[in-house]
């Protein structure tokens, strides 16, 4: 119960923190966010390494080969 | 219609300009910019607007939305500024292209040389593949391209021979200009709004026959008999001075070092040539400049001026002199543009009648629009 309701806080928290993310087009920041989003949701992972590698791609980022490396081996991505 | 264009295409002792609505109607306007601009090579900007890998400047040409690029690794591209997916616009305002172009829509990512590099959730939440989705043909559509004299020349239909095929006179005449230009800065740039029908920017740059009229501070030390005509019909018409001086400092002093190699003509020589059908360009020893008229509608143009010179380190007080001193001069022919528009509303009118003499540039653009026009409406009717 009190792991859900922690479980539930960070979500929350994870979620807040996008927001602001978003609203300042923070890529950099996106990435981060979603990568733990990944990490958070392994049932939905490609879903949420797809958002980060998709920023990653539009500024440049070096993260963009691993994030499609890790799509890569989900399957989701060529 | 034809009647009247046939009129245009008479020996120029017996010839008509083109009718007033050649000017003032929309349709035709939309038939011009698909004939004379679309199928041609027509300026669309100049190389030096994006002048860093990753400069992306959005531009609308013949209704069409265009995005110029100079990719990553620093050639300048033009594509059609539509996402393959929806035909979102990708870039709405000039900016710096980081990695990709990412569509704001649905995320379609693309790399600035076109290629679709990601469709994120095309098969569904996660997996941004799908069978039907083939990356390999959904790239940017891309526009024919080339570059001279830093402008960008592009040929929307696709159609046209390559640019130096069609345009090897003028290349071969000004051959002696092929070499690095360096594009002056912010100075050395600036737009015109006028209100007229980008065809009479062409009519009134080809002639020197207005010069003492309309610069009456030019004729001081350029007369009337010191131009000669040039035409080359169906490709470029314009005229050119025997008394060019270079633009000095206040001390008499070379403002700007001459380009490499240039012949003795060039020492006194300076030439203006419409490169047809909407570039007016200008060489001198010291400097060139071009003049990209983008048409905004039958009776609306704007003129983008660029000014070029054959060092980068030159100073740039007096580049904008110069440059302030030419805007004086093409400012000098709004009046007469815009005059020349009002009077195509006069039902009276023409199509005018051209001097033998001194409007034999200005007749080869007219001669050379109409035989497009009519050539097309020949096939059309075929």
């Amino acid at each position: 119960m009190l792991q859900n309701k922690q479980a539930r806080q960070d979500d929350r928290a994870l979620d807040l923190a996008l927001q602001a993310a978003h609203a300042r087009s923070d890529k950099k920041m996106l990435i981060a966010l979603y990568a733990a989003a990944a990490a958070r949701r392994p049932e939905a992972a490609a879903y949420f390494l797809t958002h980060a590698y998709v920023y990653a791609l539009e500024s440049g980022a070096r993260d963009a080969a691993p994030l499609r490396a890790r799509l890569v081996a989900l399957g989701a991505e060529v | 219609m034809s009647d009247a264009l046939s009129a245009v295409c008479q020996p120029i002792t017996s010839a008509r300009g083109l009718p007033n609505a050649h000017y003032t109607d929309e349709a035709l306007f939309a038939r011009e910019n698909d004939v004379l601009l679309a199928r041609n090579w027509a300026g669309l900007a100049v190389a030096s607007d994006v002048p860093e890998p990753g400069d992306a400047v959005p531009l609308n040409f013949c209704g069409q939305p265009l995005l110029l690029v100079r990719d990553k690794s620093g050639k300048v591209r033009v594509f059609q500024n539509v996402c393959r997916h929806r035909g979102m616009i990708l870039v709405d305002a000039p900016r710096k292209i980081e990695g990709v172009i990412r569509c704001p829509y649905h995320s379609w990512c693309y790399g600035t040389d076109g290629r679709l590099v990601t469709t994120p959730h095309v098969g569904g939440p996660g997996q941004n593949t799908h069978d039907a989705i083939d990356r390999r043909l959904l790239g940017l559509i891309e526009v024919a391209s080339h570059i001279w004299m830093d402008v960008v020349f592009v040929n929307l239909s696709g159609s046209a021979p390559p640019f130096d095929v069609v345009h090897a006179d003028l290349l071969a005449r000004w051959q002696e200009f092929d070499q690095p230009l360096a594009p002056g800065g912010a100075e050395s740039r600036f737009s015109l709004e006028v209100a007229c029908n980008w065809k009479l920017a062409v009519e009134n740059y080809c002639e020197s026959y207005h010069l003492p009229w309309v610069h009456p501070g030019l004729n001081a030390i350029s007369r009337l008999e010191d131009h000669y005509n040039i035409e080359q019909p169906g490709a470029f018409s314009g005229q050119g001075t025997e008394v060019y001086q270079q633009f000095r400092t206040p001390d008499g002093a070379a403002a700007f070092p001459d380009f490499d190699g240039l012949g003795p003509k060039w020492d006194t020589a300076a030439e203006y040539i419409t490169l047809y059908p909407n570039v007016l360009l200008g060489v001198h020893r010291d400097h060139v400049f071009s003049i990209l008229l983008i048409p905004e509608n039958c009776a609306r143009t704007t003129e983008r001026v660029h000014l070029s010179y054959a060092a980068t380190d030159t100073d740039p007080e007096l580049r904008a002199a110069n440059a302030t001193q030419w805007r004086a001069v093409f400012e000098e022919d709004i009046f007469v543009v815009e005059g020349m528009q009002r009077g195509r509303n006069a039902s009276g009118f023409d199509g005018g009648a051209f001097s033998p003499a001194m409007d034999g540039p200005t007749h080869c653009f007219h001669a050379w629009a109409a035989a497009a026009l009519q050539e097309v409406s020949h096939h059309a009717a075929e």
